[in-house]
């Protein structure tokens, strides 16, 4: 499924957090989205997912429009995101989480005959949870887990509902080096076999040269480059606005 | 898996009710009947604000508002129609729930305290039209004049004995349909939002009528609760839709405890045992009832039933669950 | 419902003038309440469901000075003064115990507070309504301002509350300590992270808004009387003007406190029965309109 923005724009107050942005996401591909702090990115993942609604441009799903439609209809028509900070159910154990988001996805939340969960969730919850790798803990409440694990059970919840595109904001903060590149490799391995369009934050310059095919740098709302790993190394208004003030950060 | 929760579920409910029917057998007390009468509309309110409270998180102030309504629609149509007690029951039931509908319409949109406070001048309202609207509420007199016509599927309701045995059947069964709601997909849905809602909304629910579904289901059941009250009474009085009965109906809640189903039940068991052995001894119960309320806010800082499973489980399962925390 | 009442009322001016007076002293008076309750709720995030127990021990504690004194100024004062002190005491004692819990223990912790005050008022001071009296200085006849009858006494009583809410509205924008509340009602984490001793703010904040509500007390007693169980009705409106408002909102507890003052003032009139109702439906319709009042922001 292809994913489309064109002229996207978003003003909080009188500052434009996304201005302007036109960006084409060709089924299957694996992109990065980089930029400073503020560049817009989040605003940019809120706006595709329905979170919140553009002041102008549009949101194209394999050519049909979905501009700010609501988020649920945004998730049914195939567009799944995990946040920065793990979103999941704290109370819950991971199996449950996974459940209740099967059950969500299969339109079977609202049910009242029936005791939960409905016949099927568990299994297809369990070979979520083998998706990422969190089959072992299925029965640990998701509170107990360790920041990673919980990252990994907001993508699982996210692929619950079988997304044709997902979206990932930073899906490496917070961790060690060597965690990064264990959950990087999650994230390249998901996206093979699951045939995604897969879009990504990141800040870890390595993970992004590394592994995504096409890099989109944001700039105070606009796109201020793409191409791949090469193209953007050499690009001088990147490496002037972007690259360098990163670099005494990190 | 699924159907042996709840054949259990079924085979504890059965269990209890056999014991609430042998009890007017073995103890010949008519105070300890009225004890447990009342224990049945509490405990369906309490436990019914708790779908809201500890299920979905929605703290309502102002769930006292379908207690009251079920207690004077009931006693309405019994006194003004001429239709039988079972009818006038169902009917109130409706009337709760389509009040339920559009009052939750307008409540579920607000947020946290906001929702509290928005619940609470909704049920003051609804106390104002019951004290102003003489005519067909009698105002501050509430509706005197008993309720005519107690009699269901053969039971005579004037004899305590019998008004006893329905409302033990009419909790057991209304608290196994609650319990039912919130082990159902819906009452899985209900603790996603109370856990993180708008997670919930990405994974593709409607998330308030997810809401909206709780806020009738509670408002229904809390009238079931209303409708036991106004037969104990013999009538409808202001009180029972007047503020304290929320705050009875919240401390019940807390008290008892709110993760566990039959928290709100026990909750309301205390209270009213409470209630009753203060007042013998002492003019001041609410210098008593406050004393408790500290002890269990500051001292247990949860509900009781909570303290016991919690306790329970460890035991169970060992120092090892004690350290995975 | 009596509408002819009100549109006779409204067309004249003495009607006008004595409804208006008793819709802005019950505002005002409702105003120095509420503003401590949105103050407090600004700053610590916690809903103090005792403060109508202030607003009670406030009337109290000045009926009993007033008796003894016979000083009506120093009935005032020692009303305010005597809830500042409990209130750091409730504060530290209770209140700190359940930051950041939520809401329902909260209210527990202070619904059991207000109980115990509540029957330790009626030891102290029984349980009949008590009538403190018009201060001797004010037993005078009243005013005619077109017509409409005005006892000097509510004048002054306007007066002093319109004087307590400008010297709160100066001192909260004008001086540094001010600032600083202001800044954390907006946003608490920021003022820690600016190094603000929060433990002493919170304090100093509840002391504030207990003394505000006890004032309201004091202020009140010679126009109302004096029961235990009266901070209920009180606590209901203050509530009812600080979501209207916007909780966090001096300037919206203001607006609503007048609003609700002026509703209640003329509703007398028309709606006899149904004043109580007609607020809660003023309520419901800014809120449907306005999910965090007049002046709230979002909540988080």
């Amino acid at each position: 499924m292809s994913l489309k923005v064109e002229n996207l724009t978003k003003r909080f107050g009188g500052l434009a957090a996304i201005s302007d942005v036109t960006l084409d996401f060709p089924t299957g591909s694996l992109t990065a989205v980089i930029g400073p702090n503020g560049a817009g990115k989040s605003t940019f993942f809120n706006l595709i997912s329905g979170a919140i609604r553009p002041d102008s441009g549009r949101v194209l799903l394999d050519g049909e429009d979905v501009t700010a439609h609501s988020r649920g209809d945004i998730v049914r028509r195939g567009i799944g995101r995990a946040f920065q900070v793990a979103s999941i159910f704290p109370t819950m154990t991971v199996a449950e989480n996974l459940m209740v988001a099967v059950a969500a996805h299969r339109g079977q939340w609202a049910g009242l005959g029936r005791r939960f969960p409905p016949p099927g969730a568990r299994v297809r919850a369990m070979e979520v949870a083998d998706l990422v790798g969190l089959a072992h803990v299925a029965d640990t409440l998701s509170a107990h887990l360790s920041h990673g694990d919980q990252k990994l059970l907001d993508i699982a919840l996210a692929l619950a509902l079988e997304p044709k595109v997902l979206l990932l904001d930073e899906p490496t903060a917070g961790m060690g080096p060597e965690e990064r590149w264990q959950m990087i490799e999650r994230v390249q391995r998901l996206w093979e076999r699951q045939n995604l369009t897969l879009v990504f934050i990141e800040h870890d310059m390595d993970i992004v040269f590394r592994v995504a095919q096409t890099i989109r740098v944001l700039c105070y709302g606009r796109v201020l480059a793409e191409g791949d790993a090469a193209a953007i190394r050499s690009n001088q208004a990147v490496i002037d606005a972007y690259l360098g003030t990163e670099e005494h950060a990190a | 898996m699924t159907s042996g929760t709840a054949m259990r579920d079924i085979a504890v409910a059965a269990a209890a009710l056999a014991i609430l029917i042998a009890v007017p057998f073995l103890v010949h007390s008519p105070a300890f009947l009225d004890y447990i009468i009342r224990i049945a509309a509490m405990s369906l309110f309490a436990t019914s604000l708790n779908l809201l409270v500890g299920g979905t998180g929605l703290v309502s102030f102002g769930h006292g508002m379908f207690y009251g309504l079920g207690a004077y629609a009931f006693a309405l149509l019994m006194q003004r129609t001429q239709i039988s007690l079972a009818a006038a029951a169902g009917c109130s039931l409706v009337i709760s729930a389509l009040v339920g509908l559009a009052v939750g319409a307008v409540c579920i949109r607000l947020r946290a305290i906001y929702f509290a406070f928005v619940t609470l001048a909704m049920q003051m309202l609804f106390y104002s039209i019951i004290i102003t609207w003489q005519s067909l509420t009698g105002g501050d007199q509430g509706l005197q004049g008993g309720i005519p016509r107690r009699v269901l599927f053969g039971f005579d309701l004037n004899s305590q004995f019998h008004l006893y045995t329905v409302s033990a059947v009419v909790m057991v069964v209304g608290l196994l349909l609650l319990r039912h709601v919130s082990a159902s997909p819906l009452g899985a849905t209900l603790r996603m939002i109370r856990d993180n809602e708008p997670r919930t909304a990405f994974l593709g629910v409607t998330v308030w009528r997810a809401k909206l579904t709780a806020f009738v289901i509670a408002g229904v059941f809390a009238s079931l609760g209303g409708i036991l009250a106004a037969l104990f009474v013999s009538g409808a009085y202001p009180e029972l839709a007047n503020w304290p009965i929320s705050g009875q109906a919240i401390f019940a809640v807390m008290l008892g405890g709110v993760s566990t189903f039959l928290g709100p039940l026990a909750g309301a068991a205390i209270l009213l045992a409470l209630g009753d052995a203060v007042t013998r001894f002492t003019e001041y119960n609410g210098m008593v009832l406050g004393l408790v309320i500290l002890f269990v806010t500051l001292g247990l800082r949860r509900g009781v039933l909570d303290v016991l499973t919690e306790a329970l489980r460890r035991r169970r399962t060992g120092p090892a669950a004690g350290a995975a925390e | 419902m009596d509408l002819d009442a009100l549109g006779r009322c409204v067309s004249t001016a003495s009607c006008l003038v004595t409804q208006t007076t008793s819709g802005l002293i019950a505002g005002l008076l409702l105003f120095l309440v509420a503003a401590g309750l949105t103050l407090i709720f600004g700053v610590l995030k916690v809903v103090n469901f005792a403060h109508g127990t202030f607003y009670m021990l406030g009337g109290y504690i000045a009926f009993t000075t007033l008796q003894v004194t016979e000083s009506y100024t120093l009935a005032v004062l020692a009303g305010g003064a005597a809830m500042a002190v409990f209130g750091i005491f409730f504060e530290r004692a209770l209140i700190a115990r359940v930051y950041g819990q939520d809401v329902l223990m909260q209210l527990l912790v202070c619904y059991a507070v207000v109980l115990i005050f509540d029957d330790l008022v009626k030891m102290v001071w029984g349980a009949d309504f008590l009538a403190m009296g018009m201060p001797p200085a004010f037993q005078v006849p009243p005013l005619f301002i077109a017509g409409g009858i005005v006892p000097p006494f509510y004048a002054v009583l306007i007066g002093i509350a319109l004087v307590i809410a400008i010297a709160l509205a100066a001192s909260l924008s004008g001086t540094r300590a001010g600032k600083t509340v202001l800044a954390a009602a907006q946003n608490p984490t920021m003022v820690s992270a600016l190094g603000v001793n929060t433990d002493r703010l919170f304090a100093v904040v509840f002391a504030i808004g207990a003394a505000l509500a006890g004032l309201g007390g004091a202020l009140a007693a010679p126009v109302r009387s004096l029961t235990p169980g009266m901070g209920f009705s009180v606590l209901i409106d203050s509530f009812i003007v600080t979501v209207i408002g916007g909780m966090g909102s001096i300037a919206g507890a203001l607006l609503a406190s007048v609003g609700v003052g002026l509703i209640r003032g003329f509703g007398t009139i028309g709606f006899p029965t149904f004043t109580d109702g007609l607020i809660y439906v003023a309520m419901i319709i800014v809120l449907l309109l306005r999910p965090t009042g007049l002046f709230g922001r979002e909540v988080v």
